[in-house]
């Protein structure tokens, strides 16, 4: 048959070749070259072009997968981009850091006997290939609207939120406490797992297409949120959740304990070639050292396969849970393995020893109990099975709970959850304050960018029926200039 | 029950039945304008002209051996109608008149025999005068009236209670005119009679005939009865030169008198598919429709077609009018029903210039058609363009011709018979009376394009292939102006790429599988084009769809575009046309169109103003309509409608919509004749939508959007090494073939006749709406109007306008998109119900259930809801698990569609629960008959039976308790399939009886089922070779199919399956998978009406398929009607199905739907998850039915009255109305639901004798040789007897011709049907149709009596399709065979001396000998088996279809032994003096044959074609 797709039956699923782990143990750089456009041509070729494609069906996005396959598998590189922006903001992130093997291609309907198709690299391949053809132009409005949106967090969401009402033609202002746009993107992420110049790239489009940034902007020090939303139409917040949880055991106010944002953000900003003196006094410098990191997620992959590039002596991974049900990508794991780093599973932290400085995690043994209020099997620990990893740094990589805004902001109205994220209209967005609209991690807690960048579109397109409803109510001319 | 109380329910059947019919068609799902009937029809004739009474007694004769071509009612009395058409014995009637104490003049007397209202006294009166008053009026006198004898003791009760008063009125012709003014004058007194009696408003008042040359007898009895119940016809007096008899089958019960026949001019057999078009377009022909010959009477001829006639009825009607207007019968025929001409390669010059002519004239009426007519000069038999009833001659040497369905009906000894024929497609023969001659279809052609210079006439016609020099120019909209325009069209990605790419780059329509789970377009909360509320019409049972690909010759999109001028007219004013091969026109063919109409074309915009504020649309159509009336009324011949002024501030009008409102809007001012109707359109992208426009009456269409889309990709290099004009033919090419299938589906092959036909089914249509744009469209359940269009086109438009374009959305219709159209297979109900069948967990099953009902709606059913029965009541109390799940069944799919492994999986788990299994239409391994060593049984209880028979054998159909007759399937009803041969693995073919690789075709139709009578004779066959199973029909849901279910279970079928739209399938094109066929809510509550009204109900088992997901369906279908169900596609669910739907790629990922050994590894389904499916159900059902207060479903089976609707859509729509699916039919003293036990019995045949006298042998095995006489009513003859012998023997058990039966006769239908191997059927004289139909391994020999005259490769000895479906045997016939001879065969050998068309079609296996000349089309489809053909005049070449076979001299002595060996055969058996003389000087006549091999054949040849290869090979 002169079919072009569904050729999983005989071609066999190949990923993108990945640096060999002693190579990429040396550099922050990307791990995989890519795709070229004959493999990706052909890896794309296999979708089976489902009547009913659970890949979209989980992805948070409900990218057009199977359109989008066929195209590149057909050659026709413009066409399979734009489908592919056309629903997600920043497809060369979700590319390379989304956790697919959970989502699309973890669903993928051939995976059980075939593997799935490689999803991710495609997207990265045809999105690298439109920057490179020069397909990816900044946002040009068809009208240009007065109303303005103030948007606080230049992050994932806030960003997604920004692209897309810029391109519906209102003025939009992005604010961020940090120097840099990008956020979690820029200072969470690792280079080698997203490099920093795709997110300085996309922040440039950004800026081309008419989106004004205001960094270094702090909302609570330099502004409190009456003052911001008397200058828009209306707001966003898209701030993300930075709190991180501590651990409570004995010992975990030693010297040598880090909360994994810090570590991170400092690994990222050294990258960036800002000067930071925390590596510099080797107080966030992994070099030399015997480094545990304590936590299952996406966030305690990239501390451990930070540590390994920054020379870790030895890097190991506690985690209270098995493999199976970390929830971290099984992939980034599979990388972390590759490049040396040691798991401890089912092995919770009871205290960290050390006079000063840490010098041991004491850890116990647990096992899988039965199953918990959300579904998951609680561990419980086995008793006397207590032992001890030598420690010089620790990193506490157990997630992040949201800053108390309506203190912070002076915004005492603003409604939060028993969380303390952000109560909003799930249809639309908005807050309990008018006009006021959240989105990203401040609201569902700590996710994935693919959600962020949902909810951000999602807020857009909210903020979008609001103004488009006040504007009719004052009956202003809605559009400024005619382009 | 006594007799008085049978009688006192018969009369109150026939006294209710009026007012509850009509009813049922105010407020239910009954249109009278479904009614079908068929029949066996013939004549009779003296070939001198001279009357005899010989005459008059065969044609009562013949119809005493017709009856089972009729139904039978329950009293075993009341018939569907027979009746006998001869000339009036002048003398029987001047000696009445000279009794009565008239004078009797010279002249003839004219008889009127009329039907007069029976109780009504005043009525009668008033008729009476009316007749007499308008006699007078024309200055003739009259005689007298007279009560015409008759014996009521032989009808039935129901017919007795709706009898007429019969009376003749007699008529002198005192003014003394001649015979032909007379005969004129009558015919324009009983049409201003019949005016006058119905502006009177008197309904029972019905003219049989009024002439003064012929008289009919007919009424509501058994065709036997005639003569006893008209006791004049007993009276010797009675004397004719012809004599036209009839018997009719009915999709009704009812006895209404005058729909029996002959009419006044003709008798006909068959359906005219093309009614509604022919009736519309007789009505737009009308106003012109002028002829000198009716003086001053011209408009009381009008309208020429009565309101509410049937379509023979119709056809009678324009039959005489042509005739009165000065046509002689065969001309009309010629002109009403033409040979297929415009694709034939042997036809005369002569003759195409003749049928040229008369397609510029009018339509032809189009459908299966045997009929017997007479102007009262000619008598002629003459057939349809598809030859698709039968017809045989034979000749006396004594003078007399006979005519009929069947040959042997008038016994004539054989020594008398000096030719026997048939009459062949488009063929006509005749006698004329006044000369005294009889005439062969080429001489009555002869004649007729001898009479007019019509070569010069058609010289006239321009063609629009020479008008179109330049090539395609390039396209206006490009860029964001065409991203804008096809979003405002509608279009999405998923249109462009799965629906207009494949057009480009295969020249095809896309293909896609499973079925539509999507919503009904009235139910969508998106955009739907106005085609989605259109659904294509089918036939089925009482007519054949075509073969659009194998048998296109018959087929044709020719368009003439011109004056339509008087069709009563004959001369050259005719023929100034431009003609169009195609309504299809890409941009340049529409340019040169343009330019050729010059200033006679106008140009009116279809869009409207988007500020204009409320009712728009109405408006637009409103001012489209007046300038398209004003442009006409100026004079202009052509309008052209078009949307290209589409842009931010101008909507379109849907095309649809235009063209619709335009035609209907002509037709009513009695303009559309004066011109044609061109749309440019840009919705007009998928064959649906061109369908939609032309049926409901544009004249040409101009794509320019698709166009222009088209040229973008091309533009992107989408379409590498193909110029842009290359992809618009290709694209104009898939759309011309996509609309030869669509009409092919209604069984029309004629576009012309197709045209605004409005063959479809409106579903969420607006009534008014309907009925002011779409008339005579059926809308049963309203839903969007005007107000609702224009909300949805400005929506569209709006988003279309809206911002910046980047690309189209993504679609979601086809398959599951997140943001596209709603799915019933929900993704994550997928996996809920996966996950319960999987764990056993009824739990998740209800998580499933319910979120299947928290789905936006979807279906119909999804708006009901239920009303409890009573209290509710405990669960112990409902009916068990158990006896609910026996009612269930597991679809009806076959192995070829699924593979081994999930085909088995369903039978053994369906086989566990007692429940049923279907083996779909592929055969089943005999390995899987008996059960397995640890009690697993494999063998499906429902064996199939579908149009290519593949795997039918006597075995087959002998291990099953039901055969299921597959008559349509709900994704793609009215078209056949195709298995590529990709997917015809060693085991299938081995299955399929065909060779592993090769291609096996699927016809549309049964060719043993062209008509409901033909229905009737394959449900007798099938219960005689199989004594006890039941018999199932399955039909596909749509306007009209409870009509056909009451035909249906006249013919004694036992259970009526009606599937919806939505089911599923292995391979469809995909406007087939979308837009044919009803939801089984319309289409079960009509069978259930119909049924009921029709008081057939109980007789009969109603089931159901397609869609049904959830107990709560299984509920509502028994509510309306049904008993069983049908769960397909969510069986397949429940063995791992996800809904890839890829079906028809052979790459399902789960090994369900694939033949892929890799793929089929992968399969993880068991037949417990499907146990776990049904008895969740059946839990589902039993919660619902306790919660309702019923302890059965038996209890709630037809209780619509249980159900309410609870939502009326969307509040745009005009109205939603379920109403007419919940109206209960009145059941009389009969339940609701069946009480048959066991099966409908049928008649016995000679078998019942045979078995009998072979008792001894098939005790112990011995040889015996029986011999009979034998008559056409005898049929199925040796299927009973194969039956006992595979049940006893095995199908092979036996030797050879173990047990022989000589005949003596003429053996009726189906004769050796299944025989299988021991048994040797030997006929002395000849056999109707279906000789060896399944032939199973038997011997038949039909030949000549050894005393008969005939030269036997000269006459026609066996009817037409002949073998149809055999798998293996022999076949020696001394004579030529009908039509379609040896179709499907897939294994038998067979010698016969010529053949009519499309012989050996569709083979894939087998030896086929023809030693005389074949019609055309031969070979058709044939994908293996072997032919031979004798042709010594190198006639052969263009009757053959090249398509699929090659053929060539003999050039390989295997092949030439091969052959040898069946003519010594065929001599030795048959006796034939014509192959003893060609066996005697072989040498000669080896040279003379060709030998046809398929092409796909010749790698897997054993033996090459010619000892060259051969010689090369070794």
């Amino acid at each position: 048959m002169a079919e072009k797709l569904l050729r999983f039956v005989t071609v066999s699923r190949h990923a993108p070749d990945k640096r060999p782990a002693a190579a990429r143990r040396r550099d922050f750089d990307e791990i995989s070259a890519g795709f070229d456009a004959a493999g990706a041509a052909l890896q794309a070729a296999r979708c089976s072009q489902c009547g009913v494609p659970y890949c979209q069906v989980h992805c948070p996005l409900h990218n057009n997968i199977p359109d989008w396959l066929k195209l590149t598998a057909e050659g026709r590189l413009e066409e399979g981009y734009a489908m592919a922006a056309a629903t997600n903001t920043f497809p060369e992130i979700c590319g390379r850091i989304c956790p697919q093997d959970r989502l699309c291609e973890g669903n993928c309907v051939i995976e059980k006997g075939f593997g799935g198709v490689t999803i991710g690299a495609v997207e990265n391949f045809l999105v690298e290939t439109a920057f490179a053809e020069g397909w990816v132009r900044p946002i040009k409005p068809v009208v240009e609207r007065r109303q303005s949106v103030g948007i606080v967090g230049a992050g994932p969401a806030g960003l997604a939120a920004a692209d897309r009402l810029r391109r519906k033609g209102y003025r939009v202002t992005v604010h961020d406490r940090y120097d840099r746009v990008g956020g979690l993107l820029v200072y969470g992420i690792p280079n080698f797992k997203l490099d920093k110049a795709v997110v300085a790239r996309r922040a440039d489009l950004l800026r081309a297409g008419g989106i004004d940034f205001v960094l270094d902007f702090a909302l609570g020090r330099d502004a409190d949120l009456a003052t911001l939303r008397e200058r828009h139409d209306a707001l966003l917040i898209a701030t993300g959740v930075y709190k991180a949880r501590a651990l409570k055991a004995p010992g975990a106010g030693l010297a040598g304990v880090v909360p994994a944002m810090t570590y991170l953000t400092a690994s990222n900003r050294q990258g960036l070639g800002d000067a930071v003196p925390e590596i510099a006094s080797g107080a966030l410098d992994a070099d030399g050292k015997r480094v545990v990191v304590i936590g299952g997620g996406d966030t305690a992959m990239d501390c451990v396969r930070t540590a390994v590039r920054q020379g870790a002596r030895a890097v190991t991974c506690l985690y209270r849970r098995d493999r199976a049900n970390m929830p971290g990508s099984q992939r980034e794991v599979a990388h972390a393995i590759e490049e040396g780093v040691v798991f401890e599973w089912l092995a919770a932290p009871e205290a960290l020893l050390g006079d000063d400085a840490t010098r041991a995690v004491r850890a116990i043994r647990m096992r899988l109990g039965p199953p918990g209020p959300d579904g998951r099997q609680e561990p419980q620990p086995i008793a006397g099975s207590s032992f001890e990893l030598p420690c010089d740094l620790a990193i506490e990589a157990l997630g992040f709970d949201p800053e108390d805004l309506p203190t912070l902001f002076g915004a005492p109205d603003l409604g939060v959850t028993g969380w303390g994220t952000l109560a909003v209209d799930p249809r639309t967005l908005a807050t309990t304050l008018d006009g006021v609209f959240a989105a990203g991690d401040i609201v569902r807690g700590a996710s994935l960018v693919v959600w962020a960048i949902r909810d951000g579109r999602l807020a857009a397109d909210g903020i979008d029926a609001y103004l488009r409803a006040r504007e009719s109510a004052t009956e202003t001319p809605a559009m400024a200039e005619a382009i | 029950m006594s007799r008085r109380s049978k009688a006192s329910a018969a009369t109150r059947f026939v006294e209710n039945w009026p007012a509850e019919s009509a009813r049922l068609a105010r407020d239910g799902l009954y249109d009278p304008a479904f009614e079908h009937d068929a029949c066996g029809v013939g004549l009779v004739a003296a070939i001198d002209g001279k009357p005899r009474r010989e005459v008059v007694v065969a044609g009562v004769a013949a119809l005493k051996a017709v009856w089972h071509r009729g139904a039978v009612d329950a009293d075993g009395k009341t018939g569907d109608g027979a009746g006998i058409h001869v000339e009036i014995p002048q003398d029987f009637f001047k000696e009445h008149v000279a009794r009565t104490g008239h004078a009797v003049d010279d002249g003839r007397i004219a008889v009127g025999m009329v039907f007069l209202p029976k109780t009504d006294l005043a009525a009668q009166e008033t008729c009476r005068s009316i007749v007499e008053t308008e006699i007078l009026a024309f200055g003739y006198t009259i005689y007298g009236w007279r009560q015409v004898p008759v014996d009521t003791g032989v009808i039935g009760e129901k017919a007795n209670v709706a009898r007429p008063e019969i009376e003749q009125i007699m008529i002198a012709n005192h003014p003394g005119v001649d015979d032909d003014a007379f005969e004129l004058d009558l015919y324009i007194i009983r049409r201003k009679i019949e005016a006058r009696v119905l502006a009177a408003h008197v309904t029972d008042f019905y003219f049989c005939s009024l002439s003064c040359r012929s008289i009919i007898y007919k009424g509501m009895f058994l065709a036997e009865q005639l003569s006893a119940f008209y006791p004049d016809l007993l009276d010797d007096r009675f004397v004719s030169s012809f004599a036209i008899y009839h018997q009719r089958y009915s999709t009704n019960t009812f006895p209404a008198w005058r729909l029996a026949q002959p009419f006044r001019m003709l008798a006909h057999n068959g359906e005219i598919n093309t009614l509604r078009g022919n009736v519309n377009w007789m009505k737009c022909h009308e106003p012109r429709m002028v002829s000198g010959r009716f003086r001053e009477h011209g408009e009381d001829v009008k309208p020429i077609v009565q309101a509410g006639s049937s379509d023979s009825a119709a056809l009678d009607a324009v039959f005489e009018v042509m005739v009165r207007a000065g046509r002689s019968a065969p001309l009309v025929k010629t002109l009403l029903i033409p040979e297929a001409w415009s694709k034939s390669r042997s036809m005369p010059a002569a003759h195409r210039a003749l049928y040229s002519y008369c397609n510029t004239v009018m339509e032809p009426w189009d459908g299966p058609a045997a009929i017997a007519a007479t102007d009262g000069r000619w008598v002629i038999a003459g057939m349809d363009r598809n030859g698709l009833r039968p017809m045989r001659y034979a000749i006396t040497g004594d003078g007399l011709l006979v005519v009929g369905s069947e040959t042997g009906m008038v016994p004539l000894d054989d020594t008398r018979i000096v030719a026997k024929g048939r009459v062949g497609p488009g063929e006509i023969i005749g006698v004329d009376l006044a000369a005294g001659r009889l005439h062969g279809d080429r001489e009555i052609k002869d004649a007729l394009a001898a009479e007019h210079p019509y070569g010069e006439w058609i010289e006239k016609i321009a063609n629009l292939a020479d008008l179109t020099a330049a090539g395609e120019a390039p396209p206006d909209f490009t860029d964001a102006a065409l991203r804008h325009r096809q979003r405002a069209a509608g279009y999405t990605l998923e249109d462009l790429e799965l629906i207009l790419q494949p057009m480009v780059e295969n020249a095809k329509e896309a293909t896609g599988s499973m079925g539509d789970d999507t919503p009904l377009a009235v139910l969508s909360r998106g955009y739907r084009g106005l085609h989605h509320f259109f659904r294509q019409q089918f036939s089925q049972v009482t007519n054949p769809p075509i073969d659009s690909l194998r048998e296109q010759r018959v087929m044709s999109l020719n368009t003439r575009l011109g004056n339509l001028t008087n069709v009563l007219d004959e001369d050259a004013s005719q023929t100034d046309i431009l003609l169009l091969e195609s309504p299809v026109l890409t941009n340049a063919e529409f340019a040169a169109m343009r330019a050729s109409m010059g200033d006679a074309a106008v140009e009116i915009d279809i869009t409207f103003a988007i500020d204009e504020d409320a009712d728009a649309l109405h408006r637009a159509v409103t001012r489209i309509r007046r300038e398209a009336e004003d442009a006409v009324r100026r004079g202009n011949m052509h309008l052209i409608l078009s949307d290209r002024g589409v842009g931010p501030a101008r909507v379109a009008v849907p095309a649809i919509l235009a063209a619709g409102a335009v035609h209907s809007h002509l037709v009513r001012h009695d303009l559309r004749t004066y011109t044609s109707i061109n749309l440019r359109g840009a919705e007009c992208l998928d064959v649906h939508y061109f369908a939609v426009l032309i049926g409901v009456g544009a004249t040409t269409i101009n794509p320019y959007l698709a166009l222009d889309t088209i040229a973008d990709r091309h533009a992107r290099g989408l379409y590498p090494g193909l110029s842009f004009d290359d992809c618009a033919g290709r694209y104009k090419r898939a759309v011309d073939q996509g609309l030869l299938k669509v009409m092919s589906k209604m069984g029309i092959a004629v576009i012309s006749s197709y045209r605004g036909g409005c063959n479809f089914e409106a579903i969420g249509l607006s009534r008014s709406l309907v009925a002011d744009v779409f008339p005579g469209t059926p809308s049963r359940i309203s839903g969007i109007g005007y107000a609702g269009i224009e909300r949805k086109v400005r929506d569209l438009h709006a988003e279309a306008m809206a911002d910046e374009v980047a690309v189209l959305p993504v679609g979601g219709f086809y398959r599951y998109r997140h943001r596209g159209e709603v799915h019933a297979f929900a993704p994550d109900l997928i996996h809920t119900l996966q996950a319960a069948v999987g764990t056993d967990s009824y739990r998740l099953f209800r998580s499933y259930a319910d979120g299947a009902r928290a789905l936006p709606p979807v279906n119909l059913r999804d708006l009901l809801d239920f009303r409890p029965l009573g209290d509710e009541v405990p669960e112990d109390e409902v009916d068990s698990i158990t006896q609910i799940r026996r009612r269930f069944l597991s679809g009806s799919m076959s192995l070829g569609a699924l593979s081994a492994e999930a085909h088995e999986t369903l039978a053994i788990a369906m086989n566990r629960m007692g429940a049923m299994s279907c083996s779909g239409e592929g055969g089943e391994d005999p390995e899987r008959y008996r059960p397995r060593p640890n009690g697993d049984n494999a063998n499906s209880v429902v064996k199939q039976i579908a149009s290519a028979r593949f795997g039918v054998t006597a075995e087959y159909l002998n291990h099953c308790r039901e055969i299921e007759i597959k008559i349509a399937q709900g994704a793609k009803p009215g078209e056949g399939g195709q298995l590529p041969g990709f997917k015809v693995t060693a085991e299938i073919a081995r299955l399929r009886h065909a060779t592993e690789g090769g291609t096996l075709i699927s016809p549309p139709p049964h060719h043993d089922i062209y008509s409901i009578e033909d229905l009737a004779q394959l449900i007798y066959d099938l219960k005689q070779i199989n004594p006890d199973c039941r018999v199932s029909v399955k039909l596909v849901a749509q306007a009209g199919v409870g009509t056909v279910a009451v035909g249906v279970a006249k013919a004694k079928a036992d259970v009526i399956l009606i599937s919806a739209h939505c089911g599923g399938t292995g391979a469809s094109p995909q406007s087939s998978i979308k837009y044919a066929g009803a939801p089984w809510e319309m289409g079960l509550a009509e069978a259930n009406q119909l049924l009921t009204l029709n008081r057939l109900r109980h007789r009969v088992r109603l089931r159901v398929d397609g869609g049904i997901r959830t107990g709560r369906d299984v509920v509502i279908a028994a509510m309306l009607g049904a008993e069983e169900f049908g769960i397909g596609t969510t069986s397949l669910v429940a063995m791992g199905c996800i809904l890839v739907r890829q079906c028809h790629s052979n790459t399902c990922p789960v090994g369900i739907c694939t033949q892929d050994e890799r793929l089929r590894a992968k399969f993880e389904g068991s037949a417990e998850k499907v146990v776990n499916l049904f008895s969740f159900l059946a839990e589902d059902v039993r919660d619902i039915l306790a919660r309702l207060g019923a302890r059965s479903l038996d209890e709630i089976v037809g209780r619509s009255d249980l159900l309410t609707q609870v939502s009326r859509g969307g509040a745009y729509l005009d109205d939603l109305d379920l109403n007419p699916l919940l109206v209960q039919a009145d059941a009389g003293d009969a339940p609701r639901h069946c009480i048959v036990e066991g099966r409908n019995e049928v008649p016995d045949t000679l078998d019942a004798r045979m078995i009998e006298d072979t008792r001894a042998a098939l005790a112990e095995g011995e040889k015996m040789q029986l011999a009979y006489n034998v008559r056409n009513t005898q049929r199925a003859i040796g299927a009973r007897l194969s039956s006992m012998i595979t049940r006893r023997f095995g199908m092979r058990g036996l030797q050879p011709g173990h047990i022989t039966v000589r005949l003596r006769g003429s053996a009726g239908q189906s004769l050796g049907a299944f025989a299988v191997q021991g048994l040797k059927l030997e006929v002395f004289g000849d056999a109707n149709d279906y000789v060896g139909k399944g032939l199973s391994g038997g011997i038949v020999v039909v030949r000549p009596t050894v005393s008969s005259p005939l030269v036997s490769n000269e006459n026609v000895i066996i009817g037409n399709t002949v073998l149809y479906g055999a798998t293996s045997g022999r076949l020696f016939a001394a004579g030529r065979a009908g039509e379609r001879f040896a179709v499907r065969n897939s294994g038998a050998e067979a010698v016969v001396e010529g053949c009519g068309a499309n012989g050996c079609e569709y083979m894939t296996g087998g030896t086929i000998v023809i030693l005389g000349p074949v019609g055309g089309n031969f070979g058709a489809g044939m994908t293996g088996g072997m032919a031979f053909v004798y042709d010594p005049e190198s006639q052969f070449g263009p009757r053959v279809n090249e398509d699929s076979v090659v053929y060539q001299r003999l050039a390989s002595s295997h092949w030439e032994a091969v052959l040898l060996g069946l003519v010594v055969e065929h001599a030795h058996e048959t006796g034939s003096r014509f192959a003893e003389r060609l066996l005697s000087e072989w040498d000669v006549a080896a040279g003379r044959f060709w030998q046809i091999c398929p092409q796909e054949m010749l790698t897997r040849l054993e033996h090459p074609l010619s000892d060259q290869d051969a010689a090369a090979e070794a």
